[in-house]
């Protein structure tokens, strides 16, 4: 008794549910529907494709891609906490080289978008990275890594101080003409001048939030966990803390947002909608229910619907006025 | 035969969840899909729970398939309560459902002309091999069968163990069988045998890894467990080092060669 059933149809054709996440660009990031794929949790998008229909998402988002192929963190790497899961995979991945050797030309072949998350340990690996993916084809965006907690140097660094979110942004820029989602870390006593820093410089969307940063702790067997030492800590644990920077963020700044933290559910991308985001990225909630984003995207055509709304941007930052 | 298909998520209804030995159930499910594709060593990623609590599915290698029951398509599952997902899934009775996602994973791979099979395992361990040895008997192989436990009452029901095959019971502290541990017993069970596949605790692979010359060349198959996040090979939360390089418990395990792994390097 399969729980969900596989709906080809698509939703009335009076019922919108595309959104732009860079309006200021030629592509414009036209997604069909407001929910992505959030990176380090779909792979490079094939692994989820015998389980889940895959086009049907607004867009996928791959694994935090690198310069050179890394190896990540010790095991373990994962631990659920309550409501949560801290993870320190330590952006194992395969390196640009083969990300465009070997997966660009297959997302080509796809009718959703894939979008490239980039993480350096420093500016030059950015602006490396930035180069190396300039005009490939098969890649509808790249996000801007400035946010994970969990690799020695670099990375989140960049993404706690609005000097250094500038540059990189600004480099990032520079060298690749497709449109640029910068993903904010929410380890930072103020996020909004650091959303400000990354929308001066030209990033078309942010995301927010990456995971926060934390650590369990084994008492019988000793041990700090994840192995790493931390980890970042994702889940429904952190869907306040999420929606509340999106808020702050929405109220500050005048770019498309992207909601990430927790969401599982059609209200809860209804809330961050409200708050100001106009997608959302999905991720440690695949894990729990693979079939999670597809439900979205008919629950939120259900919801339009029975509403009586026709665009689903009309959603978008209601919060703001109430 | 159902030809083998993709993995699936279902609802699957529960026929029976009872406890063997102390702490320790098999739950079993009606799922004909899972039943006519799975293969000894692959598992099932199992939601423990409804709400928002527990985030993680838990992996649950198949321990028994059955075609010839009622259910027509009857998976098994055997576990112990370790936390409070496990504890969750104890409470679950006839007639409601569980939430699967599977069968996923490379399994264990019998050679073609292997002829003996000695099956180690240590405690809990014994799960995926119960099905690999009710396969081996189907395919006229003579299988030998370690069985290790803490204690007497922890020791997997014998009356459960598939017929046909050669169980040698063993103890830590003697109080049932053999006492010691099961790869105390490799050398006195490996003449003749041309495979041996291992399911349990980290030690026991480097016990037997230990032992790799009194094995010579004979193939060593075991199933390694890690924390798992997705189940399919997305989040990278699984990765071992291997020989050929990293790979993912979830999608190129579990089952592993034993001399592909650097155990030096393997902390779970």
């Amino acid at each position: 008794m399969p729980d969900f059933v596989l709906d080809t149809d698509l939703p009335p054709s009076h019922l919108k549910l595309m959104v732009q996440l860079a309006p200021g660009h030629p592509t414009g990031l036209n997604l069909s529907n407001p929910v992505i794929a959030a990176s380090g949790t779909f792979g490079y998008g094939d692994e989820y494709s015998e389980i889940t229909d895959i086009q049907r998402l607004g867009a996928i988002v791959c694994k935090g891609t690198t310069l050179n192929p890394r190896q990540g963190n010790p095991q373990p790497r994962l631990v659920e906490t309550a409501s949560g899961l801290l993870n320190s995979i330590g952006l194992e991945n395969i390196g640009v080289d083969r990300l465009v050797r070997e997966k660009a030309p297959v997302w080509a072949e796809w009718k959703v978008p894939v979008i490239v998350n980039i993480a350096g340990e420093s500016l030059k690996e950015y602006k490396d990275l930035a180069a190396k993916l300039r005009g490939v084809k098969g890649i509808a965006a790249l996000e801007l890594n400035i946010s994970c907690p969990n690799i020695k140097a670099g990375g989140i660094e960049f993404g706690r101080r609005p000097d250094l979110t500038a540059r990189v942004t600004a480099a990032v820029k520079a060298r690749n003409e497709l449109p640029l989602i910068v993903k904010l870390s929410p380890n930072v006593s103020d996020i909004v001048p650091i959303a400000r820093a990354a929308a001066r410089e030209g990033a078309d969307a942010l995301c927010l939030v990456n995971t926060l940063k934390g650590m369990a702790i084994d008492i019988p067997g000793k041990k700090k966990l994840p192995a790493f030492g931390s980890g970042g800590l994702s889940g429904p644990a952190i869907k306040p803390v999420a929606l509340y920077m999106v808020y702050a963020v929405a109220e500050a700044v005048d770019k498309p947002i992207v909601g990430c933290g927790g969401i599982e559910s059609v209200q809860d991308v209804l809330e961050f909608m409200a708050a100001g985001a106009r997608a959302v990225e999905i991720g440690t909630a695949s894990f729990t229910n693979p079939s999670t984003m597809i439900n979205i995207i008919k629950d939120l055509t259900d919801y339009l619907s029975r509403s009586g709304i026709n665009d689903i941007n009309q959603l978008v930052g209601t919060a703001h006025r109430w | 035969m159902i030809p083998a298909g993709p993995q699936i998520k279902l609802l699957a209804p529960v026929l029976s969840n009872r406890m063997i030995t102390p702490g320790s159930y098999i739950l079993s499910f009606q799922a004909a899909e899972i039943a006519g594709t799975a293969r000894p060593g692959q598992f099932v990623m199992v939601r423990c729970g409804t709400g928002s609590e527990r985030v993680l599915r838990r992996p649950l290698g198949i321990h028994r398939v059955n075609f010839t029951g009622p259910a027509k398509g009857e998976v098994s599952l055997l576990y112990s309560v370790v936390g409070s997902g496990t504890r969750w899934l104890s409470e679950l009775k006839a007639g409601e459902y569980i939430d699967i996602l599977g069968p996923l994973g490379n399994g264990f791979s019998l050679g073609p002309a292997n002829r003996r099979l000695l099956l180690v395992a240590g405690g809990i361990g014994f799960s995926p091999l119960n099905f690999l040895a009710a396969e081996a008997v189907k395919k006229s192989i003579k299988v030998t069968l370690l069985l290790g436990a803490g204690t007497a009452r922890d020791l997997y029901p014998e009356e459960l163990l598939p017929q046909d095959i050669e169980p040698v019971m063993v103890t830590e502290d003697g109080s049932a069988g053999k006492k010691g541990l099961v790869t105390d017993y490799l050398k006195l069970f490996l003449p003749g045998v041309d495979q041996v596949c291992a399911c349990g605790p980290l030690g026991m692979y480097r016990a037997i890894e230990a032992r790799r010359k009194l094995l010579k060349e004979t193939p060593v198959q075991v199933s390694l467990e890690t924390r798992l996040g997705c189940g399919i090979g997305a989040c990278f939360g699984c990765t071992v080092k291997t020989r050929t390089g990293l790979k993912r418990v979830c999608r190129d395990g579990p089952v592993f060669d034993i001399d592909e792994i650097l155990w030096s390097e393997v902390k779970i």
